[in-house]
């Protein structure tokens, strides 16, 4: 996390004094966007960093279903399956997805490209259903756009 | 001091309190799990569940401050059936494991259940299943199963022993309290606390894990020895008519565990881990037999020589014990000082890794009496030589002395409860009883004076140190 | 057009967002006026005169929740804008984020002036990547343009934007946990009393207002509090940006005049019900509120006074269409286990009842339900309604009871016969 402090050093005067306890959720993100996960020796550097008790971090990574401790595939396929999504397809698309990646919802595939995780309402049921892919929405999504979609990514 | 009426009935409540407090401190009876009069505000237990006249529906107590002229009702209709509705979820996922729950006979749920709601489980639903057994710390045992997740014990670590060891991990029922992977709960020298607090059988002691149904056991109040904090305690051991014949009788008179005693003046409601650990003190090898050279000898010959040493002696030091009581000091004033040179050692220093001094109980001075020896006596010297050459005959009260540092001629009489090699040295050696074998009273370091009692009877050939200085004064007299 | 726009007022192009494009609108001119010409007290005035109500859910009136803040008690005050913008259904006020940015962020800083703020957040949930990425680009357009930081516009007016993204929790769109978790803990909402108004964001006075309700505050200013009150009703003035979705032709966001017909939105606007299939019920405001059927929709207006004498709430704003042919069953199915899934976990209704729900409707799916079920789940619905710490167990509530209100006989067939009447279908039938 070291070669992250100077972001981290800039991020902090954004926030007015004595907001120290705030950067948590911000660092983690960050720290998650560049490793692909949270290790054990992050959570060291953040509490020395930051000078917050180990606890409230370990407790925020799992609260927040966005955190992750441990690595995922290099693509995440995140299927929303909630009301709306569902009325158009998402468990359709959620099955097709599982077929072929040989895979159920929380596993990643053998080759390490793939994770497949079931999420709640990303807040785009217009164009239902929604696959989000790392950090992008893929609306309007069907079996086959997202064949599609896999085949483009390595 | 606004007025407010629960049940009809006007108290006079302070303000800045809630409901729930005033309540209580009038006598009115709300349950609660985790409402603690030393910890923040939660209101998630939302049993302690009340109804403001006139509104159609149920507010939680413990957060309702108090205004002028509200008008509560602790027990209406409307209550009772909110109340027990919260008890039954409450119990939604709690094992029914009363019959091997250490808690049972002093569990606050099963206590509410039975006052408050007395009715099976309405759910057909399998109970949610967690970890049972799970180590929290090397002391503390948790059953996430029974948790109710008061959060009391996780407000404790943040609020008061600060060591911010516990927390909750994940969300929603799959909730789970643990302590943070840094082991800091481990190094929480109070983290104990958390096991009187927790209302239900989630957080139970290691060492007292299925030792005794809590039923067949009856407090004492005591004082801890550990440090001159002297926090107040409750010794727990087996009551007189459930001492078991067939049992060794050690384990009859055993101290079973230690809980806080709760004192506004010195440590509130908690203690630290020493305080729990008591037993290692108090059982800890004693000395039973009185000796002269070595040799064993009747009680009253022990008294009787060393009388004599005392009498034929010119010279005459006494290192007088900082556990001695406050009473026992008073008659050593009264009987032999005038006859000795006294000084105060500190039996107990600070055992290697043990917690010095901090900013909330624990004191660096290891012992519970220091305050009223030093009043009396200055402390031993630290240089060398600790007594000049002349010195014939040095007393020596309780543990913790180095006497190496004696000189060479001096004749020596040791006063020890425990058995130590330097009794078997001595000219004459006395057994003393222990602090539970007697009542007394010490002064902690602010100078407030708390009570011990006694919790067991004292080994019939010891003596009790009161006694013991009056008879051996006896007949030294007239001596200067 | 469902009635007259407030803030959808411009067509979305590739640079509609930018702040060329928001000022050639007139954006920024309102500012200015409000920074020379008004007293903080007069901002509050013109907000509380308008009275808008909040549009994230609790529709309560914003000029109300300003005026509960002291501006002379000289601590900190704060201002955050929620975009968390989780419950179900909805997804108007990323229309703000992605499209109209600078509309957010203007009125944040009048609602700063009037607050006497010095540090305005915006909640964003954590999934919302696009939204963010164009509010950020916002937020650092104006600052270079002089409309953020110290002494604004020349005047002693100083104030900073901080963007904070959330990492996936519903229960952080509550305001309370939306302040908890901006101080960088678990997202757990807070018992009141006391008021966030009066201690919020690290226990000082905050004041938390929907993205949508605070975007209304420049039209406010602009045009003045009696223009507001021309459009929409008496009692609910102005515009409500509608999501809808579900099984219907043209699913989107709308901004509709509050007061508009209902069956003249879903089947003018929106193109009517997907597939051309018949209407069996709405969930009004995304699915916290109770279901209502074809026929109570049939000649109700989408006025906040209206929904809620039908039994319902126009809520978030998330309206959810459903067609004949929809499994009841499973679409509560759906949403108890969201609700199971996103309980914080603090209180014990919801936390214990959320899962007894959940398992519950599990076990009827799974063809071994049992009549006093039903009952069961209404009784549990009931305890959550006014005992938990937040809204969401009164939300899971309502979901759940409006569904059995209306729908009971579904579930009755399901439990004897031990399987859907509508094959477990959620998807709209594509014939009759």
């Amino acid at each position: 996390m070291k070669h992250l402090i100077p972001e981290f050093d800039v991020l902090r005067t954004h926030f007015p004094a004595g907001f120290e306890s705030s950067l948590v959720l911000p660092c983690l993100r960050r720290v998650q966007e560049d490793r692909g996960h949270i290790a054990d020796a992050d959570i060291d550097a953040l509490v020395d960093y930051l000078g917050v008790p180990r606890i409230q971090i370990e407790e925020v990574l799992s609260f927040y279903t966005q955190f992750r401790r441990q690595p995922i595939g290099r693509h995440h396929l995140q299927v929303c399956h909630n009301v709306s999504c569902s009325m158009r397809g998402a468990e359709r698309v959620l099955d097709r997805l599982s077929q072929q990646l040989g895979i159920r919802p929380g596993q990643t595939s053998a080759d390490g490209r793939f994770t497949l995780s079931t999420v709640e309402c990303l807040g785009s049921c217009g164009t239902a259903p929604v696959v989000m892919v790392n950090e992008t929405y893929h609306e309007n999504a069907s079996a086959e756009s997202i064949e599609l979609l896999l085949d483009r990514l390595t | 001091m606004p007025e407010i009426f629960i049940n009809g009935h006007s108290i006079q409540a302070d303000s800045g309190q809630t409901v729930l407090q005033a309540a209580l401190a009038h006598g009115h009876e709300i349950p609660y799990f985790c409402y603690h009069p030393a910890l923040s505000i939660a209101g998630n237990c939302r049993v302690c569940v009340v109804q403001v006249e006139g509104r159609s529906w149920v507010e939680i107590a413990c957060n309702m401050p108090v205004t002028e002229g509200l008008r509560v009702l602790t027990d209406s209709e409307l209550v009772r059936e909110h109340r027990k509705s919260m008890l039954q979820l409450t119990l939604l996922n709690h094992p029914v494991d009363c019959g091997i729950c250490d808690k049972a006979g002093e569990c606050t749920l099963q206590d509410y259940h039975y006052k408050y709601n007395g009715a099976p489980s309405v759910s057909i639903d399998p109970k949610v299943r967690a970890t049972k057994f799970h180590a929290l710390s090397e002391r503390i045992v948790l059953d996430n199963e029974r948790c109710i997740l008061c959060s009391r014990c996780v407000r404790f670590t943040h609020e008061i022993s600060k060591s911010h060891a516990l927390g909750i991990q994940h969300r929603g029922d799959a909730s789970l309290i643990r302590a943070a992977e840094n082991h800091s709960f481990d190094d929480d020298p109070y983290s104990d606390n958390v096991i009187d607090i927790c209302p239900v059988g989630a957080l139970l002691s290691r060492a007292f894990l299925y030792k005794s149904r809590v039923w067949y056991l009856e407090p004492t109040p005591s004082i801890c020895p550990g440090c001159a904090r002297g926090c107040t305690v409750n010794l727990w051991h087996r009551k007189p008519e459930w001492k078991l014949n067939a049992l060794d009788p050690r384990h009859n008179r055993a101290i079973e565990r230690v809980t806080p005693l709760p004192n506004p003046a010195v440590n509130g409601p908690w203690i630290c881990n020493k305080g729990r650990d008591l037993a290692k003190i108090f059982e800890r090898a004693r000395a039973e037999q009185a000796m002269q050279g070595g040799k064993p000898v009747e009680l009253h010959a022990a008294i009787d020589a060393a009388r004599q040493l005392i009498g034929k002696a010119k010279r005459r030091v006494a290192v007088v014990s900082s556990w001695g009581s406050n009473e026992e000091l008073r008659t050593f004033n009264e009987t032999l000082s005038g006859h000795f040179s006294a000084y105060v050692k500190s039996d107990h220093v600070p055992a290697p890794g043990e917690p010095n001094q901090d900013d909330f109980l624990i004191r660096a001075d290891k012992n519970p009496n220091s305050m009223a020896a030093r009043t009396l006596y200055p402390a031993l010297p630290e240089a060398e030589p600790m007594f000049d050459d002349a010195t014939d005959l040095v007393l020596v009260w309780g543990e913790g002395f180095d006497f190496a540092r004696l000189p060479q001629r001096a004749r020596t009489i040791v006063l020890n409860a425990y058995a130590q090699p330097e009794n078997v040295a001595a000219d004459v050696f006395i057994p003393l009883s222990i602090q539970t074998e007697r009542r007394g009273h010490y002064t902690n370091f602010q100078g407030v004076v708390s009570a011990f009692e006694p919790c067991f009877p004292k080994p019939a050939s010891v003596a009790d140190a009161e006694m013991l200085f009056a008879a051996l004064a006896e007949r030294v007299g007239a001596l200067a | 057009m469902p009635g007259k726009n407030l803030l959808m007022t411009f067509p979305v192009t590739a640079t509609s967002h930018t702040l060329p494009d928001y000022r050639a609108r007139g954006g920024y001119a309102t500012l200015e006026k409000v920074l020379r010409q008004m007293k903080p007290e007069d901002v509050t005035r013109e907000v509380t005169a308008s009275g808008i109500q909040g549009r994230g859910g609790a529709g309560f009136p914003a000029g109300r929740k300003w005026a509960v803040v002291n501006l002379n008690d000289g601590q900190p005050h704060y201002l955050c804008a929620n975009a968390d913008e989780g419950e179900p259904g909805t997804f108007k006020d990323r229309w703000i984020l992605e499209h109209a940015p600078h509309l957010l962020l203007e009125s944040m800083l009048m609602a700063a002036y009037a607050l006497q703020v010095r540090h305005a957040f915006v909640y964003i949930r954590g999934e919302f990547d696009l939204p963010y990425r164009r509010l950020s680009a916002a937020v650092d357009e104006a600052y270079a343009a002089g409309y953020w930081g110290e002494r604004i516009l020349g005047t002693d007016f100083c104030c900073d934007a901080v963007v904070y993204r959330g990492a996936g929790s519903y229960v952080c769109g509550e305001a309370s946990g939306l302040l908890t978790s901006i101080e960088g803990k678990r997202g757990y909402p807070r018992n009141r009393p006391p008021r966030l108004t009066v201690r919020g964001l690290y226990q000082r006075p905050t004041v938390v207002n929907n993205v949508e309700t605070l975007s209304n505050v420049v039209g406010i200013i602009a045009n003045g509090a009696e223009a507001f009150r021309t459009v929409g009703t008496a009692k609910s003035p102005g515009t409500r940006l509608i999501s809808i979705s579900g099984h219907i032709a043209r699913p989107g966001v709308y901004e509709v005049e509050i007061g508009y017909p209902w069956m003249k939105f879903i089947d003018e606007d929106c193109g009517g019900v997907l597939h051309g299939q018949k209407l069996k019920c709405v969930i009004p405001g995304g699915i916290s509120t109770k279901v209502l059927t074809a026929a109570e929709i049939k000649d109700l207006v989408l006025d906040p006074t209206a929904v809620e004498a039908a039994g319902s709430s126009l809520g978030s704003g998330g309206m959810i269409v459903v067609a004949e042919g929809t499994c009841m069953v499973r679409l509560l199915q759906v949403m108890l286990r969201f609700y199971h899934h996103e309980s914080c976990g603090q209180c014990t209704p919801c936390r214990e009842g959320m899962g007894w729900l959940h398992r519950i409707i599990d076990r009827i799916v799974a063809g071994e339900g049992r009549p006093e079920d039903l009952d069961r789940m209404i009784g549990i619905s009931r305890l959550n309604d006014g005992t938990t710490i937040c809204g969401m167990g009164d939300a899971a509530g309502y979901a759940t009871v409006g569904i059995l209100a209306k729908y009971r006989d579904e579930f009755d067939y399901w439990i004897e016969h031990k399987r859907s009447r509508f094959d477990g279908n959620l998807e709209c039938p594509r014939s009759s």
